[in-house]
Parts: structure tokens; sequence; C-alpha cells
């Protein structure tokens, strides 16, 4: 049975779901019931964007506040990890790894391969992503380019609350470290979600329209944006192709190059910075494996080489819009 | 005679077992470097313009370093020049007998002891007829008295300058002197003997290994082995005797004993005997396998090849009479200034 | 290691009884003549990469590790071979993991640095210094959550308890009172920097006051020292009675690294070194002074332990170097 609830409302329940199934998974991070110590309610926050509400009372000390020490707590998952649990830390701004980086791509990401295969880490490492919360320059990142450099990481970026449910829960019972990224201008954004507990399979992207004309290529808040900008081409006769990656590393790229083999034009939408980042990477494979197919230029629609402005003028010139899509296909299509 | 002084701060007493399982005091590096800045200014304004420090890598030194260098930036003039004795430092207990050692060679007028038993039993090995003054910054500190050092630092200026005489400022004091065939070591307060032949943490608190005890003074206010004897039979320091106790399983205890022997640490002792240790006599270990703790801190194994003696020697070493010295100087006048 | 474990019985000549005192040597052997043996490999050009040696400080880790057992977890340092044998890994596996070959224990993935064995409760060395802090809390939290009465030991050299990990860690297992006790190995330099010039206060004794943990401070080169003090802690940790730290002050045979030329020592220092702060000598005499144990015992356990090298040697050096094949395996690939 399914029914319409936010983004926030489907990782809380995704949470709750795998807590209950399995003794396992704890979650832990800074205010996520954000009363610990105090004399007020113990679940005052719930985290700040409240997506952890509730569940200190369902599961208690299963639901940790943190210490402000993201170093110590993120490689305390990790170390929890190792030793057989399936923590679910979050770091509240993954504009945050800065700070406890060395934990994730130093150790998590390696100790399987390290290790010879004879270890396993199933820490999931959750947080919000992305501009236009008016958040400025360290709370408003894309970096999911990023995480996905790293070999060993696993990284996930949903588009909505049916996405995020599943991919959460494949995350959790996933055995490598997984960054999920979500992005908090998706957080009250409603879908249809079921009821009970499901998953969705990392590296399956989800067609979303399908099109001769063009393939839109993009993952997180800017899957929507595409999705207008190619509703918009549609009542000029252009018909896109949109995929919505839903998981970055690893990435579906069958799903990509047999788009773009049918419609011979690929337009890559990325909200992060353009230099190394998932547009350019899927840009650069698809022009080394279906040179053929190409009819036109590749292009991609990202964020400028700037860190993210605060001025909500300047901020909102700066996530690629349904416009700047729709004109890049058109770029593409003039050739 | 000169009227420099010196200062001997160990940087790691307190730093035993006893943190973990007595919940014992664990005094900081800064505090002892603020102990030593204290106690320079009251020496300064006592008169003394001289002091040697024993050298330490354990953190002390740049503390000190830096407040003094604070105050010359300042322009103030209260601290005396300070002189680090100049030899490779080991990290060991060797540090403190090498500084007491060259003290008592430069001719110093006191030496200022910050530690605990163990570390004044270190200078007293060393310093000869030099007095002490102690700053207890150790666990049990049943040797060093308890006050505020800025008070053992005036005490101590104006016993070294002349201002009380010597023979209101200074008190002998007994030590015991523990033979191991050749070997010689010194007690201030208290020789134990326990059957653990290793040394280990040293530390003592496994009162099941215990056998028997003397004491060159026993006193109830303080902690630590010869707060047994305090409790069974107060014996002061001016006494002319110590006291020997004898240590029994439960079951064969005469007493059984409630003792801090550790801080916060109340564990029933039983007593077999007790009775005074006279000076001059020379007492020999009843068990013929084992360790002697020295102050509270193993340091002597033997067996029963060894000849281990234990004798309580009288007048032995001198100490500042802080007490004395402070009471002088009220009675005499001796801190009221000239109006300017 | 798993030797069974007495507290001291009512007033023994040693906290260890005659097999138990054997065990302990057989250790501390192990470890030395493992890492001289790799001093002269290494002297050859037949070892790759960096190694550091653990000899000179065998006291501490057997001292510590004999109080463990295979739930207890270990996070190591980068001289991390005598921990790896004092928890009781295979010479061999090891041997041949520094060797690069296939037989290792971590395929020759990871090598001296990552050497792991996470049956054994070893999670390993670490090339990041101080990273092991928090994974060590995690571990703790994981024992914690199983409620089986395990502990995790952190070992951090006094160079890499200037990282804000290993401080953020004090911190978070003070809070969380984890059965997590930080070692710090205090063997005077950070590579090659003295730590009187590196160390603000050094006493880690008043690091760990900051954060309200006991600390102990410990002769590191007397076995008998580390050993009480360490039982003491550890029994506490598993009693619930919350983390602590201990120091062990100690020194370092070998160079930072092999092939160290070791400029920044005094002269002199290293002869004082052999000559008279050698922990298993110190050990020896002791044992063999008390009448406890005959030299002609302890002679018999060196050349054990020459043999045990000597096979662990020849085997490494026969072993076969992992192919292409191996190149991606142990890590998801899905690029």
């Amino acid at each position: 049975m399914a029914r319409k609830i936010s983004m926030r409302q489907a990782i809380n329940e995704a949470l709750e779901q795998e807590m209950t199934r399995d003794a396992s998974v704890f979650i832990m991070g800074e205010d996520i019931a954000g009363g610990a110590g105090g004399n007020g309610d113990q679940d005052a926050w719930g985290g700040p964007m409240g997506v952890t509400k509730g569940l200190i009372g369902k599961f208690p000390g299963r639901v940790l506040d943190t210490p402000l020490s993201e170093s110590a707590f993120i490689g305390a998952a990790v170390g929890a990890a190792a030793c057989g649990m399936r923590p679910v830390a979050e770091l509240m701004f993954l504009d945050f790894m800065g700070v406890c980086f060395d934990q994730i791509f130093n150790q998590a990401a390696k100790f399987k391969y390290m290790f010879g295969g004879h270890a396993q880490t199933p820490v999931v490492i959750r947080g919000m992503v992305g501009a236009g919360f008016r958040a400025a320059a360290q709370h408003s990142q894309m970096l999911t380019p990023l995480f996905t450099h790293i070999p060993g990481l696993k990284v996930i970026c949903p588009s909505n609350a049916y996405d995020a449910k599943g991919l959460l829960i494949q995350s959790i019972r996933d055995n490598d470290p997984v960054i999920f990224c979500e992005h908090k201008n998706l957080y009250g954004i409603e879908a249809d979600v079921p009821v009970e507990s499901y998953t969705i399979p990392f590296g399956e992207a989800n067609v979303l329209r399908d099109g001769k004309h063009c393939t839109i290529v993009s993952y997180g808040l800017t899957v929507g944006r595409s999705m207008e900008a190619a509703e918009t081409l549609a009542k000029t006769g252009v018909e896109c192709e949109v995929i919505d990656l839903r998981t970055l590393s690893p990435l579906d790229w069958d799903t990509v190059m047999d788009s773009v083999e049918n419609t011979g034009r690929l337009v890559c939408v990325d909200e992060a910075n353009p230099r190394c980042s998932i547009a350019s990477d899927i840009s650069a494979r698809v022009a080394q494996d279906c040179f053929k197919a190409l009819k036109g230029p590749i292009q991609m629609v990202t964020a400028p080489h700037s860190p993210v402005p605060f001025s909500p003028v300047l901020e909102d010139l700066y996530v690629p819009s349904a416009q700047q899509i729709a004109a890049a296909v058109k770029k593409t299509m003039a050739n | 005679m000169s009227n420099a002084i010196g200062i001997i701060a160990n940087p790691v007493s307190a730093r035993d077992i006893r943190r973990v399982i007595a919940n014992a005091t664990a005094l900081q590096i800064t505090d002892r470097a603020n102990i030593v800045l204290r106690v320079l200014s009251c020496v300064k304004a006592c008169g003394v313009d001289h002091v040697y420090m024993m050298p330490e890598n354990g953190g002390i030194r740049q503390h000190v370093r830096r407040g003094i260098d604070r105050a010359e930036n300042q322009g103030l003039k209260h601290f005396p020049q300070l002189e680090y004795l100049d030899y490779k430092i080991s990290g060991t207990v060797e540090d403190t007998f090498k500084g007491a050692r060259k003290m008592l060679e430069l001719g110093v007028a006191a030496i200022v002891v910050l530690g605990g038993d163990g570390t004044h039993r270190a200078v007293v090995t060393s310093c000869g007829d030099v007095p002490i003054a102690g700053i207890s910054t150790g666990t049990n500190n049943a040797f060093p008295e308890h006050r505020e050092p800025t008070i053992t630092g005036l005490a101590v200026g104006l016993a070294v300058t002349g201002k009380v005489p010597a023979d209101v400022a200074f008190l002998p004091n007994k030590k015991i002197v523990v033979r191991v065939n050749d070997q010689e070591e010194i007690a201030l307060v208290d020789v134990a003997v326990v059957t653990e032949r290793y040394i280990g943490a040293r530390a003592l608190w496994r009162t099941e290994t215990f056998r028997e005890l003397f004491v060159t003074f026993a006193d109830p206010e303080v902690i630590g082995m010869s707060a047994i004897a305090g409790l069974l039979e107060p014996v002061t320091r001016l006494d002319g005797h110590g006291l020997h106790v004898r240590l029994a399983p439960e079951d064969e205890a005469a007493i059984m004993l409630d003792t801090p022997i550790a801080p916060g640490y109340m564990r029933g002792i039983g007593i077999r005997d007790f009775q005074p240790m006279q000076p001059g006599a020379r007492y020999r270990p009843e068990i013929s396998d084992g360790s002697i703790a020295l102050d509270g801190e193993r340091e002597l194994s033997f067996s029963a090849k060894d000849d281990v003696t234990i004798e309580l020697v009288p007048d032995a070493f001198r100490t500042v009479n802080v007490s004395a010295c402070m009471q002088y100087a009220a009675r005499h006048g001796l801190m009221r200034m000239t109006k300017t | 290691m798993n030797a069974a474990k007495k507290s001291t019985p009512g007033g023994g000549i040693f906290p260890l009884d005659k097999p138990d005192l054997l065990v302990a040597y057989r250790t501390m052997r192990r470890i030395r003549e493992f890492e001289e043996r790799l001093h002269g490999e290494f002297a050859k050009g037949d070892i790759p990469g960096f190694v550091h040696l653990y000899a000179g400080e065998e006291a501490a880790g057997t001292g510590i590790m004999m109080h463990l057992k295979d739930n207890d977890r270990i996070a190591s340092t980068h001289r991390g071979h005598g921990h790896c044998i004092a928890k009781g890994v295979d010479t061999k596996g090891m041997m041949a993991e520094i060797y690069g070959k296939a037989t290792g224990l971590c395929k020759g993935k990871g090598g001296s640095m990552h050497i792991a064995d996470l049956s054994k409760g070893m999670m390993g060395a670490n090339g990041i210094l101080g990273a092991g802090a928090p994974l060590a809390c995690g571990a703790a939290l994981a024992a914690k959550f199983r409620g089986d009465g395990g502990v995790a030991i952190s070992f951090v050299g006094d160079g890499a308890s200037n990282q804000g990990t290993f401080l953020e860690s004090l911190n978070l297992a003070a809070i969380w009172n984890l059965p997590a006790i930080f070692v710090v190995e205090n063997n005077g330099y950070a590579e090659s920097t003295s730590r009187d010039y590196a160390v603000a206060v050094d006493s880690y004794v008043d690091r760990a006051a900051g954060f309200g943990l006991p600390g102990v401070t410990v002769d590191g080169l007397d076995f008998f020292a580390v050993y009480e003090a360490a039982g003491e802690i550890i029994k506490r940790a598993r009693e619930g009675g919350g983390p602590a730290l201990l120091e062990c002050k100690m020194v370092r045979m070998y160079g930072h690294f092999e092939g160290d030329q070791q400029t920044y020592r005094a002269p002199g220092e290293l002869d004082d070194i052999r000559d008279n702060k050698d922990c298993i000598k110190m050990f020896s005499e002791r044992v063999i002074e008390a009448g406890v144990v005959s030299r002609a015992e302890l002679e018999a356990i060196d050349r054990e332990m020459t043999a045990e090298i000597d096979a662990a040697l020849a085997f490494a050096k026969s072993s076969p170097s992992p192919t292409l094949a191996d190149l991606s395996t142990d890590v998801y690939v899905a690029y």
C-alpha cells in the first residue's frame, strides 16, 4: 500500500524499518535526537531538519547524539562497522566531510582492499548536499564527485521520496561504506511511497521519460528540472529521454550508453562544480565508447566553478535551471 | 655561605596505577610549573637572588621559562635568576639523585622539593646536610606537609637569608636505612616488606601481599602504608623511636584495621602485633623472598641468599620548619614594610 | 595471544606463573627476531616500501596484549608488527605480506603499514597517524552494544598524540564511558622530531585528565610494570569502569623507518639503548635471577623463534606474487 509522504518521512521510515529488522543497526550524529543531557525534550530536534524525529522514543539506546566531533564519531561508526555493527552516521551537512574525510577515504573505503578482502565495513554516512537553502559556501556544496572518485565508496543521491526509502534500506544492508547524499531542497517534496519495506538495487538508473532525440542524464535535485525542461521541449516536438542515475558509484553505464546509442545526443546535468564532475565523467566515457552514435557535441550543464554564493539572487543563478537544460538540448540538436 | 637555593620538581610523580584503582590526584604539569613560579617569587621577595633547578623533560621547564619570559617582557623583576643544572636528562630517578648531589656541591642553602614521598626520599639520599622543604605533588604525600606553596616559599626565603635563626628554622628528621648485602637505600616514612618479588608498577595496593611495616613516624592524618601505623599507635616526627608492625592474614590477626592505604582506598588490614622500632637496632624481614617498598614504592627485591637489614637512624637530615618560620616572622615583624 | 590470565594470586613472586612468563618471553622474542630479521633483509634491498620496526618496544605490546582475547580489538599504528604478533597473528602470513606476496595476510595488497587480522581482533596497522583512536572507539562501542565484555585498545605514539582524532576520541570515549583504552607509546621521537619540541605539555596523563580520564605512566621497558598497570586498566574497562590512558615510556632501537640514518639522536644514544634499555634483557635477568626460569629454557625459546622466523622468511620468499587478476578484486568495481 502506498501513500504520499515526503522524502524526510521516507528516510525516517527506512531507518525505523531497518532498526526494527536488524538489531545491529544503530544511528548516530549531531543532534539526531537533539536533547541529550538537557532538561527538556529528549527528542528536541530529531536532526536539524527533523529527519530522525521520533526514533529515539522507539529505539532508546540506539539513537546516539554525538558531540561536535566529526573525526571521532564518524571514525567510531567506521570502527563499529568493522566490528560487525551496521551504523548509520549522520554528518548533517556533507560539507563537514572536510574535518573527517580521513576516516572515510583512508580508512573505511580501503579496509576491504588493504586487508585482502578479509574485512567489510557496512557503514552508511548520510547527510545533506546541494544549494538553494541560503546556507552559503560551507553548507551547500554538491560534493558527489569527490566521493565518487574514491574506490571502495558507494555514492547514492536520490531525487525523490520513493527512491530515498528503497535506496537507504539497500545502503544499510550493503556491506560496503555508503555515502548517502540527501538534497536538502527535496526533504519536503512528497511522492507515493509504499508502507512496507523494499530495496532499490545499486547501479540501476531510472528512466523517467522515453525520447528519441536527446538523452538527459542527471541525479538529485536537477532530475526534476531536467523533467521540466523535457516537458517544455516536447511542446516543440523535441522528445528527450530523461535518466535519473540514483546511484553514482556504482553507476549504470549500460542504461546511459544504450540511451545515447538510440538518441545520438547527450546532455549531462550536474549540480556539482564542472571540473572532474559526474557530468564530465559521463561525457568522457560516452565520448570514448559511443563516439560513432553521437550526432552532436555532448553538453554539460553544471554549477559554475565557484563556491556557492550566499545572496539569494546569486544562488538561484548558481544551480542549473530548466531553462539552461533546455538551451543545452537545443544546442546539441542544432548540430 | 650563599643564600642560593635549589628546586627539584619531579614531573612524573602522581602518575602511577593509583589514578585508576583509587581516583588519586594527577596534578598537572602546568600546576607544578605554576607552583615553581610562586616559590620563585616568594624567595625573591625574601632576598634570594639565585636559584638552581633540576633539568627535566617532562614539560615543567618550558612552562616556567614562558612564565619568566612574560614577566621580563612586562618589565617585572619579581623572579630571581634561574639556572638549570647542566647534565644529561635520563628521565629516571637518577636525575633527582644527580640534581641533589650537584646542589650540595654548589652549596645551596636549601632545596625545595616538589613531589611525593618517593621524590623526597630520592633528594634526601643525595643532598647530605642541605635542609629540604617539601611541597606535596605526589600521591600519598605522607612526608611533605600540605600547605599552599607560597608559604613554603616564604619560609624557605626567610630561613636561608638568616632572617629566621637556624635553630628555629630547621628540624632534624629520622630515616630508615635498608641494606641488601652491599646495597643501601633509605626511606623517610615507611618500609614495607611484601611477598611480591617483582617491582612492576611500583605502587603498593594489594594488601594480601603485605607482611611487615617499619615507620619513622606514625601519623593518623596521612594515607598509605604509614597510615596503618598511624591508626595503631601515633608516633611523632620528633619522637626518638619509630614503629614496627607485623601483618597477618585475617584468621591469624589480633586486630583488623580499616585503613586508607591509597587515596580514598579503604582496606581491611590484619595486624599480628606492633612495637616501637628502636634506633640503632637491626631488624631482618621474616620472609625469605619478596621485595621491599620504600615510602610506598617497591624498590628492592630479595631472596633467601640475600642479607637484608632494616635500621632506624635518628637526626639523619634536616627540613625547613615552615610553621616555626612563619610564627617567628609574625612575632618578630619580619614581613612589616617601611611606608613609601 | 590468549594466555589464561591470573590477576596476582595471593603473594606470588611474579604476577604470572611460570608458563605465562614463558609465553611472555616467547612473544617478546618472536617480535624481536621478526624485526631484526626484517632489518637485515631490508638492508639487502629485498623488501619493498616503508618498514617501521617495533624492536625495543616489545615489553609494552606484550604486557598489554597478554590480557586480551580474540574478541578484544586493537587499532594499531604504522609501527604495527609487534602489536600483530602480540595479538596472536601468524608470522608467516605477516612476513609474506611485508614481501608483497599473494600468500600474505592481506594478499599483498596492504603491506607492512596495513597488516590486519580481524579474526584475531587486530584491526590493522595504520598509515595515518592518530587514525586508529576513533576506530577503537567504534570497536568499543560495538562491544558495549553486544555486552560481551570486550575492550578496544588504541595505540598511538607520542607524535600522533597531537592529532585531533586522538583528542576527540578521548572526549568521545569519556562521554560514552566506552571500554576503550588509549595507550601512548612514548618513544621520544615523532619520526625524527623530539617530543620535547613537539608536545606542549609532555604528559599524557595531563591530556587524559583534561577529558576526565584517569591516566597512568609506566616504564614501558619493564614488562611487569606494563603488565600490572594494563591488567588493572583493562579489568576496569571490562567491568564498565570506562576508558583510561596508559603511557608507556620506551625506546626505539632502530630508526623511524628502515634506512633512517638517525642523525637526530645524540652521540652514544643508540649504544645506551642497546646496552642499558633492552626490555627483553631486563625481563630475562629478572626471571633468571629469581630462579623461576633457567637461562637454558630461555635459550631454547630463542632457538625456537629463530627457526620460526627462518621458516616465515623462506615461506615469504618462495611464495608467488599476486597477478594482474588480483589488481581489482576485493573492491567493488563498476567502472
